[in-house]
C-alpha cells in the first residue's frame, strides 16, 4: 500500500472561549493524486482543517503528516513553498503583474529568470489564458474568473506535491464556476496533483471529488466516494445533504461527473 | 459758603460713581504695546482710572509703536503709554535730543500739532534702548561702552527682535553713530526669548531695555551709550484730546500716579512678571496699593 | 528685501526639510508597527490623535526648557508636529491591505519580512504617501514659527512686517511661504499619482 500524501491522525484544534473544538479528533488519509473534498456548512471546521496542512493553523492535539513527515517538524516556510494554496479571495498582489504574481514561489525557491518566464507561459496556457495578452496585465484589470485562474496558476507554479483550495470558486457566477470546475479537474488529473478542496456546495463536491469528507461541527460525519454517500448515507445529516432516495438527483450527478471526466 | 462749596465738590467728585450706577459711566479704552513693561504700566493707568470711577476697556498687546499709534488715530483706543525717545525718533523722525525736559516739550508740542494728542505728566523712569551682555563676556572682551563693542561686533553674535533691525534708532542707528557693529551673526527672536539665547550661550550680545527685569535678576550688564545715540525714554500717558476734553479727570488721576514710576520700580515690576511669573494686573495693583510684589 | 527673502526662503526649506527627514525616520517605522501589531496601534493612534491637536506654538514653547532656542528645537518641534499625520496614514495604508492578500502571501511561503517588504509596504505606499504629503505641507506652514526662537526662515519677514507695520514685507513673506507650500504640493502630487498608477 502506498504512503498517503496527507494523513490526519486525531487532529484537534481548540479555539479559546469556544464551547466546542473547531476540529475534534479527525482521522483520515488523502492518497497521492486524489482530489478529496471537505464538505460542510460554514463553521463546521473544514477551512480550519485545510489550514492545518500548511500550518496556517496550529494543532492542539494529534498530528498531520505530509508525505510521511510530521508537518510540525518541517520549517513552515519550506513546507508552504511546496504546497499550492488557492483561496476564495484569490489574494493576487495588486502592485505586481500577472506574470510576477505567478512567479512568486519559483522566485522564492531560487529559480532562474528564464525558467520562471517559461513556467509562467506554460501555466497561463494551462489555465486557458493567452500568455501574450495576460502576462503584463495588472490584477485590477482581470475579471473574477480570470483572477481565479491566475490564482490557480500561481498555486501550481512551483510544481507543488499537493494543492490546498479553500472555496476557490465561491465568488464567481455559476457559468464561470462550471468552466473553472472543468478546468481544475482537467489540470489536476493531468498533473496528478494531490488536491484537498473545501466547499459548502454539495453539487460541486459531487462533481469534483474522488472522495468526500462530510463534516459538521468539527467532526467527520462520513467519508466515501460520492456514490457511497448518495446510496448509503450513514446519518440523517448526510441523508438530508445528499437527497437520499432521490433517484433523479443521483442519476443526474453521476451522469455529469462521468461527462466531465471524459474530456 | 464753605459748606456749600464742599457739598458741590463732593457732588462733583461723586458724579462718576453716580453715573456708573446709572449705567452711564464713561468708558475709557486703554491700549498697550506688546511687551511686559507696556502691559504693566497700561494696567497701572487702567486700575488708577477704575479706582477713580471710570469704566475701562483694555485693548492691550497692540503689536508695535506703529500699531498703537494707528489705533489712536482711528479712535480704537483713547490713551496708551508711550516713551519720549520712541516718539521723537520713530514717530516724529527728528534728531535725537539728550535733555529730557526739552525732549518732552518737543514731543508734546509736535503730537498736539500733528495728531491732536496730549502728553500727560511723564514718569522719572527711563526705559532706554541698550545692548546687554553677560558679565563674563564683558570681562573677556574688555567692553564697558558701546564704543568698545563697535569694532568687536564682527566676532560676536547678536540676539534681537525684527523691530530693532528695522527701526532708525535700532541697529542702523548704532552703525551710523558708532561705526562698526557688523555682527558675525544676527538672529531674531520673540521678545520674551532674547535673553534665553544670551544666557543659553547661543548669543553674545542682546538688544535690551534698561528697565528689563532680567537686568536686575540675572548675570547681565548694560553697555554705556557713550556717544548718546539713544535719547531719554521717559514714559507718559498719551491721550486723545477729544477724550480729555470730555473727561478732564483723567489727567488728574494719571498725573497722580506717574511720578511714582521710577527706574527701580519698573525693573522690579518687570522682574516680577518675567521671572516670578506674576500677573501684570496683580503687580500693577500691588504697586498702586504700595504693597510688595 | 529680495535677497533677504531668498535667503530666508532657503533657510525655511532647510528647516522644513530637516524636520521631515526626522519625522519620516520616526513616523514610518512607528506607523508600520502600529499597522501590524494591535496593541501598539492603540497606543500609537492615541498619541497621534493628541499630537495632531497640539498647537504648534505650544509645542515650541514646551520644548524651551528642554532644548533652549535655535534651529535644533525648531526642527524637533516641527518634526513632532509632522509625525502624527505620517503615523496615521502609514497605519491606515497597512490595514488597508486586504486580508486575502496577506493570507495568500503567508500560505505560499513568504517569510514575515518578505511579506512586509514585498507585499504590504508596496500596497500601503499610496495611502502612506498621502500622509507624508499632508505632513510636508503642514511643516512648511508651521516653520514660520521658527522666527520666535531665532531659527530664521520666512517667519522673520512676516514678523518684520508686523513689528514695523509694513504690509509689503509682511505679504512678501506670507506669499513666499504659500508659494513654497504650493510647489511642494505639486511635486508630491505628481509622485502620488505615479504611485497610484502602479496598483
Amino acid at each position: 500500500m502506498s504512503e498517503p500524501a496527507i494523513r490526519f491522525a486525531n487532529a484537534t484544534v481548540r479555539y479559546a472561549g469556544a464551547d466546542r473544538d473547531a476540529i475534534d479528533d479527525i482521522t483520515f488519509d488523502v492518497m497521492p493524486g486524489e482530489l478529496v473534498v471537505l464538505l460542510g456548512p460554514s463553521g463546521c471546521g473544514k477551512s480550519t482543517l485545510l489550514r492545518t496542512v500548511n500550518r496556517l493553523v496550529p494543532l492542539d492535539g494529534g498530528k498531520v503528516e505530509f508525505f510521511g513527515s510530521n508537518v510540525a517538524e518541517i520549517d513552515p516556510v519550506e513546507l508552504r513553498r511546496n504546497i499550492g494554496y488557492a483561496i476564495q479571495a484569490v489574494g493576487l498582489f495588486g502592485h505586481m503583474t500577472v506574470a510576477a504574481n505567478i512567479g512568486v514561489v519559483p522566485s522564492l525557491l531560487g529559480w532562474k529568470g528564464d525558467d520562471i518566464d517559461a513556467r509562467v507561459d506554460e501555466l497561463l496556457t494551462m489555465v486557458d489564458l493567452d500568455p501574450a495578452r495576460y502576462r503584463n496585465r495588472k490584477p485590477r484589470e482581470l475579471s473574477g474568473g480570470e483572477a481565479q485562474r491566475v490564482g490557480v496558476a500561481r498555486a501550481l507554479a512551483a510544481r507543488p506535491r499537493a494543492l490546498l483550495m479553500d472555496e476557490p470558486f465561491g465568488a464567481v457566477d455559476a457559468l464561470v464556476r462550471a468552466e473553472l470546475q472543468r478546468e481544475l479537474l482537467r489540470i489536476v488529473r493531468e498533473l496528478r496533483t494531490t488536491t484537498l478542496f473545501v466547499t459548502h456546495d454539495v453539487e460541486e463536491a459531487l462533481l469534483l471529488a474522488d472522495k468526500i469528507v462530510a463534516m459538521q461541527s468539527g467532526r467527520v460525519e462520513q467519508i466515501g466516494e460520492p456514490s457511497a454517500l448518495l446510496d448509503r448515507p450513514e446519518s440523517d445529516y448526510v441523508r438530508t445533504l445528499f437527497h437520499a432516495g432521490d433517484a433523479l438527483y443521483r442519476e443526474y450527478f453521476l451522469h455529469v461527473r462521468a461527462e466531465m471526466r471524459e474530456r | 459758603m464753605n459748606v456749600t462749596r464742599k457739598h458741590v465738590l463732593a457732588a462733583l467728585a461723586s458724579l462718576p460713581a453716580l453715573t456708573r450706577c446709572a449705567g452711564l459711566s464713561p468708558s475709557i479704552r486703554v491700549g498697550s504695546k506688546n511687551f511686559t513693561e507696556s502691559f504693566v504700566i497700561a494696567e497701572i493707568y487702567a486700575q488708577a482710572l477704575e479706582k477713580a470711577g471710570f469704566t475701562v476697556m483694555r485693548r492691550f498687546n497692540l503689536g508695535s509703536t506703529q500699531i498703537a499709534l494707528a489705533a489712536m488715530q482711528r479712535g480704537d483706543i483713547d490713551l496708551y503709554p508711550e516713551y519720549t525717545g520712541t516718539a521723537l525718533i520713530d514717530v516724529l523722525h527728528l534728531a535725537p535730543m539728550q535733555n529730557p525736559h526739552a525732549l518732552y516739550s518737543t514731543v508734546s508740542r509736535e503730537f498736539a500739532k500733528r495728531y491732536d494728542f496730549v502728553w500727560l505728566k511723564p514718569s522719572p523712569m527711563n526705559d532706554s534702548q541698550a545692548l546687554a551682555t553677560t558679565k563674563q563676556i564683558a570681562a573677556r572682551e574688555k567692553i564697558e561702552t558701546l564704543s568698545d563693542l563697535a569694532p568687536k561686533a564682527s566676532s560676536l553674535r547678536l540676539a534681537t527682535i525684527q523691530e530693532f533691525l528695522a527701526r532708525a534708532d535700532g541697529l542702523p542707528g548704532l552703525q551710523r553713530v558708532y561705526g562698526g557693529f557688523h555682527f558675525a551673526d544676527v538672529r531674531t527672536y520673540d521678545i520674551a526669548l532674547k535673553y534665553n539665547a544670551l544666557l543659553g550661550g547661543k548669543a553674545d550680545v542682546a538688544s535690551a531695555f534698561t528697565t528689563d527685569g532680567a537686568i536686575a535678576t540675572d548675570d547681565l550688564v548694560i553697555l554705556r551709550d557713550d556717544r548718546h545715540l539713544w535719547p531719554p525714554y521717559n514714559v507718559a500717558p498719551v491721550v486723545r484730546r477729544q477724550t480729555l476734553g470730555s473727561h478732564a479727570n483723567i489727567a488728574i488721576v494719571l498725573d497722580g500716579v506717574s511720578p511714582r514710576i521710577t527706574d527701580i520700580a519698573a525693573q522690579r515690576m518687570n522682574a516680577a512678571v518675567e521671572s516670578a511669573h506674576k500677573d501684570p494686573a496683580d503687580v500693577a495693583s500691588a504697586f498702586l496699593a504700595g504693597k510688595p510684589f | 528685501m529680495w535677497p533677504d527673502l531668498a535667503a530666508h526662503a532657503l533657510a525655511h526649506l532647510g528647516l522644513a526639510g530637516s524636520a521631515m527627514l526626522v519625522a519620516l525616520a520616526i513616523g514610518l517605522p512607528a506607523g508600520a508597527f502600529a499597522g501590524i501589531f494591535g496593541p501598539v496601534r492603540n497606543v500609537a493612534l492615541a498619541l497621534a490623535s493628541v499630537g495632531r491637536t497640539l498647537p504648534s506654538l505650544a509645542v515650541l514653547m514646551l520644548l524651551l526648557p528642554l532644548l533652549g532656542v535655535g534651529a535644533t528645537p525648531a526642527i524637533v518641534a516641527l518634526a513632532l508636529l509632522a509625525i502624527p499625520p505620517i503615523v496615521i496614514a502609514v497605519d491606515l495604508g497597512i490595514r488597508g491591505v486586504p486580508a486575502g492578500v496577506l493570507d495568500a502571501a503567508a500560505g505560499m511561503g513568504m517569510t514575515a519580512t518578505g511579506r512586509f517588504f514585498r507585499v504590504i509596504a508596496p500596497l500601503a505606499l499610496p495611502v502612506s504617501f498621502s500622509g507624508v504629503r499632508t505632513a510636508a505641507i503642514e511643516t512648511i506652514a508651521s516653520a514660520t514659527l521658527a522666527t520666535f526662537i531665532g531659527a530664521g526662515g520666512l517667519g522673520d519677514d512676516i514678523v518684520r512686517g508686523l513689528q514695523t507695520n509694513d504690509p509689503t514685507i509682511l505679504l512678501a513673506g506670507a506669499a513666499t511661504v504659500a508659494l513654497l507650500a504650493l510647489a511642494v504640493e505639486l511635486a508630491l502630487g505628481t509622485v502620488a499619482r505615479r504611485l497610484e498608477a502602479r496598483t
